[in-house]
């Protein structure tokens, strides 16, 4: 049993204030001369037991009444009482703690985090079964059983310390049934407290089912609690990261772009000061900022184009303390190569130039490979695939597809041949009548490869001629189009990298794409987008597998000291990194507690929700249960009181 | 000294106001002398009653000889006989009597009732006697129309107490037995005893040709129960006590009081006695005047 205000319990014994006034009004009584004694001879001999019943029964429910009262402000907490009054001890507890970043956010009304009130309720709660169950906690970074022998120490373990993680739900939970189903540690209650982020629950995750059932099947009952944490933050709110980290090709002097994301829970225009901290020189920025999402790219001028250097971006304080600052490392500029499979020579040659257009410079490097080679040199090592051949099949097909899901670009001309490839396809040659071409009528230049410059100008595709061209069909976002409003370039996200099919090929007899114009800023921003899992590999979320190799240590240089579980910048041997709290952790969106309570079903949980700090949900929920019981308590008093008024009516003595 | 005792219980102006209204009987009454009341017998009144034939013995002074005339049959004209009656009035003196609740204590109430109706009796030339039954026939007077009775029954009314518990019924059948001639009976108690005895002794009453009236007097406080905290109720006419709890006997208490009061007034429907409920926190000339206007209504 557990009560905020114990020492109110003191007032259990004024419950019997009702039996002791009746007691001493039935001392105090009055006596009278009394003349019609027949009557109430006959009355006392025939006062059935139900009056008697009666009388006790409205002793009772005074007390009972008063109990009520006083077990409503000692303000009793249900993962104690209630759970001790309406089920046996559990013979384990299994705390299930939330320890994203989103977490940190604090409560509305106060100081503490989120984390540490799911802690310090889940501590107070677990006390009062110290005695009689096994007190087991798993947290979301680490998913590891650790048993807690004293549940106020809970504040203090690692396990609960704040992180800088994301958190997978249904993996924790699965962890959590895999455990119960090989420990079974007989009745067991599972205490969740989460924030409902949406993106550490997955509600539409088909892993859910499997966790419920397998709950449901274990051999004892599992009662799940779930503590909610998902208010709103009341103060406005904002969160930093670093998206990517981009080298600028041959500029001069050499500059680093850093890809900023700030995320914030107010959508009005507003002015946010960042403050950029980079090896020890500090400076700071005023930025109009609009909407919810707002992309800013900042420019860092470098001493050389080989400078190796960290730094942070910091925001000031608000509500979630951990989501104010991004870290961000920049190395050496990384090779990115290109691979050009054509069967036409004229075709390799002007794609080959299009991929690195300085033979000299070794950050671009290209090379032309047949279809055959394709299917047989391993293909990871690429940022971008340019495909002016028939359509691969089977294995080849298969090949790039997995090219293509690991990351990289994979852009297929027409070559003539009808084909199809991950559900697009090529049709018919069309040509164009002579002295005739097709003009491109619209393109995305928003986003995407044939987007503006960063200067705003547009790429000249109103400028090309195709003379040549193959009906495409497919699902696919048409990043262009011809003025006849066919499709000219369709995109497909496969994976974490994208396939492209253009409806014509840079030969001269199909189209003036060789100019370049168009060509080659294409290409190149595949070859970025391709090249990203290699340009960025220094940028990694927090509780992703680091690429340690065997003998190499982990030392901080920034921030936290845990690469696993702190946003910071480390130094792997030569190699710096920087780890950032997971992007996802920014979203705002929350799962709705109705929601929650159907991805346990069958399983049935009882959820409470924590609207303040020190205004525990938990607590208050139980002081009203018991203010309605003493209300009805006190309704039941009055009924029993109350004669039938037809009674009291017919007995009125008329005369 | 005796009279202005007795006038504790007795309000000139009550009487004054009551005595515009003659009181009635609803028998007709044998007296010896001639009063207000109708007689059985023929009499010498101005009211014609009826002809009868004419029998050797009759007084000829009785004869109507225009009949005779008319007929030449004798025949006798016969009158009403007015006269007077003697009234009783019987008074409980037991102990339950002497309760004093919300109103005037229940003896000291049927006194002045008494004292106004047979100085009332007395004034319009009938015959008033008293009997007070305690644990027995306490007082006994026999019923005289002389003013000067009046002094005896004031007297024996000052000095009486509510004590011991009631002979009401073996005195009432002692009084049927011992009065043989027709009388007005007027019965002032609370009849806190069983009922079925009581109506045989009003039954006894009845046969005797009696007038029988109930004067029923009762406290507030024994009609409405109003107690809500413990009470020690100590029986006025027994070392009976009882401890009891009002909330939880109140309802049966009322369901055997309506029971007793239910079962009386249908006795006395059944044999033609007036029953007159009394409370006493009524004014007593209420029901005093509300009783001789009925009387006054059923002997018109």
């Amino acid at each position: 049993m557990t009560f905020l205000e114990p020492v109110l319990l003191w007032g259990l014994p004024l419950a019997a204030l009702p039996i002791i006034i009746h007691l001493f009004n039935r001392l105090r009584h009055r006596t009278m001369h009394w003349a019609a004694m027949m009557f109430l001879l006959a009355a006392t001999r025939k006062s059935t037991r139900y009056a008697k019943l009666r009388q006790w029964l409205v002793l009772a429910m005074r007390v009972l009444a008063l109990c009520a009262l006083i077990f409503a402000i000692s303000r009793p907490l249900a993962g104690g009482w209630v759970g001790w009054m309406l089920h046996p001890a559990p013979d384990a507890i299994v705390m299930v703690l939330d320890r994203s970043a989103s977490m940190e956010a604090r409560m509305p009304g106060g100081s503490t985090s989120k984390r540490q009130e799911a802690v310090r309720l889940l501590a107070e709660a677990a006390k009062g079964y110290e005695e009689t169950s096994r007190l087991i906690l798993f947290d979301s970074a680490l998913r590891q059983p650790q048993e807690v022998g004293d549940a106020m120490s809970l504040p203090q373990l690692a396990a609960t310390a704040p992180t800088d993680t994301a958190a997978d739900m249904p993996a924790l939970l699965q962890t959590v049934a895999d455990w119960l189903s090989r420990n079974k540690p007989g009745q067991v209650e599972i205490w969740i407290a989460s924030d409902l982020q949406s993106s550490s629950w997955h509600p539409d995750s088909t892993r859910w089912p499997a966790v419920a059932a397998q709950l449901a099947a274990l051999p004892q009952t599992a009662r799940i609690r779930l503590l909610a944490l998902d208010q709103p933050a009341q103060t406005e709110s904002a969160a930093i990261a670093v998206a990517e980290v981009n080298r600028r090709y041959r500029s001069d002097p050499p500059e680093v772009d850093l890809v900023l994301d700030l995320e914030r829970n107010n959508p009005t225009p507003s002015t946010r000061s960042l403050t950029f901290v980079s090896e020890g020189s500090r400076s700071t920025l005023d930025l109009q900022v609009q909407g919810q999402s707002f992309r800013y790219r900042h420019k860092i001028t470098l001493d050389s184009p080989t400078a190796i250097g960290w730094g942070r971006v910091e925001l000031q304080a608000d509500n979630n303390p951990r989501d104010n600052v991004a870290y961000y490392v920049y190395g050496p500029p990384v090779p990115l190569k290109s691979a050009v499979v054509a069967t036409d020579e004229i075709v390799g040659r002007i794609l080959k130039l299009a991929a690195a257009p300085i033979p000299a410079d070794t950050n671009r490097q290209a090379e032309i490979i047949t279809p055959e080679q394709a299917s047989q040199i391993p293909l990871s090592g690429y940022s971008l695939l340019l495909w002016a051949a028939p359509p691969p099949k089977d294995e080849t097909a298969k090949k790039l597809r997995a090219f293509v899901e690991e990351g990289g670009s994979l852009l297929v001309w027409a070559a003539g041949e009808n084909g199809s490839l991950f559900g697009l396809s090529l049709g018919d040659v069309e040509t164009a009548e002579p002295e005739k071409f097709w003009k491109i009528g619209k393109w995305e230049e928003k986003e995407g490869p044939l987007a503006k410059t960063d200067e705003g100008l547009s790429l000249p595709l109103n400028e090309l001629a195709i003379f040549r061209r193959q009906a495409l069909r497919g699902e696919g976002t048409v990043l262009a189009g011809f003025e006849d409003n066919g499709p000219c370039l369709i995109q497909r996200a496969l994976g974490r990298g994208r396939l492209l099919i253009c409806a014509s090929s840079p030969h001269p007899e199909w189209s003036n794409l060789r100019e370049g114009l168009v060509l080659v800023p294409l290409v190149q921003r595949l070859i970025s987008d391709g090249g990203r899992r290699f340009t960025q590999a220094d940028l990694l979320e927090c509780g992703a597998t680091l690429p340690v190799e065997a003998g190499t240590t982990i030392l901080p240089v920034e921030g936290g000291r845990d690469a696993r579980l702190q946003a910071g910048v480390y130094r792997l041997g030569q190699r710096l990194i920087a780890v950032n709290r997971p992007a996802a952790e920014a979203d705002l969106e929350t799962l709705e507690p109705a929601k929650a309570r159907t991805l346990f079903e069958p399983v049935k949980i009882q959820l409470f929700t924590e609207q303040k700090q020190g205004e525990s949900k938990l607590q208050s929920e139980l002081w009203r249960t018991f203010l309605f019981i003493m209300v009805a308590f006190l309704l039941v008093e009055a009924m029993l009181i109350l004669p039938p008024k037809t009674e009291a009516e017919r007995l009125k003595v008329k005369v | 000294m005796a009279e202005r005792r007795a006038r504790r219980f007795l309000d000139p102006k009550v009487v004054a106001r009551l005595s515009r209204q003659p009181i009635g009987t609803r028998l007709p009454m044998i007296g010896t002398v001639a009063g207000l009341h109708k007689s059985p017998h023929r009499g010498s009144s101005v009211e014609f009653a009826e002809y009868r034939k004419y029998v050797p013995g009759d007084d000829i002074r009785r004869l109507d000889w225009r009949v005779y005339a008319r007929t030449d049959r004798f025949y006798i004209k016969e009158f009403e006989a007015d006269t007077n009656l003697r009234c009783y009035l019987v008074l409980d003196c037991s102990g339950s009597m002497g309760f004093t609740g919300a109103g005037e204590n229940k003896l000291d109430y049927a006194r002045r009732m008494i004292s106004t109706l047979a100085y009332l009796f007395i004034q319009q030339g009938d015959a008033a006697g008293l009997m007070c039954a305690g644990e027995k026939v306490i007082h006994d007077i026999p019923a005289k129309r002389n003013p000067a009775h009046l002094q005896a029954i004031f007297d024996t009314i000052e000095e009486l107490e509510a004590r011991g518990e009631t002979a009401l019924i073996p005195t009432l059948h002692q009084f049927a037995e011992k009065i043989r001639q027709r009388a007005l009976v007027l019965i002032f108690s609370d009849f806190f005893c069983p009922v079925a005895p009581l109506l045989d002794c009003l039954q006894h009453l009845r046969f005797q040709k009696h007038d029988v009236v109930l004067f029923h007097l009762m406290d507030r406080f024994e009609l409405d129960f109003p107690f809500d905290r413990p009470m020690r109720f100590l029986d006025l006419e027994s070392p009976e006590m009882l401890l009891a709890e009002p909330a939880i006997i109140r309802q049966q208490y009322l369901r055997a009081l309506n029971q007793h009061l239910q079962e009386l007034r249908q006795g006395c429907m059944r044999f033609s006695i007036e029953l007159r409920p009394a409370v006493t926190d009524q004014n007593y000339e209420e029901v005093l005047g509300e009783f001789l206007l009925a009387r006054a209504l059923k002997t018109k």
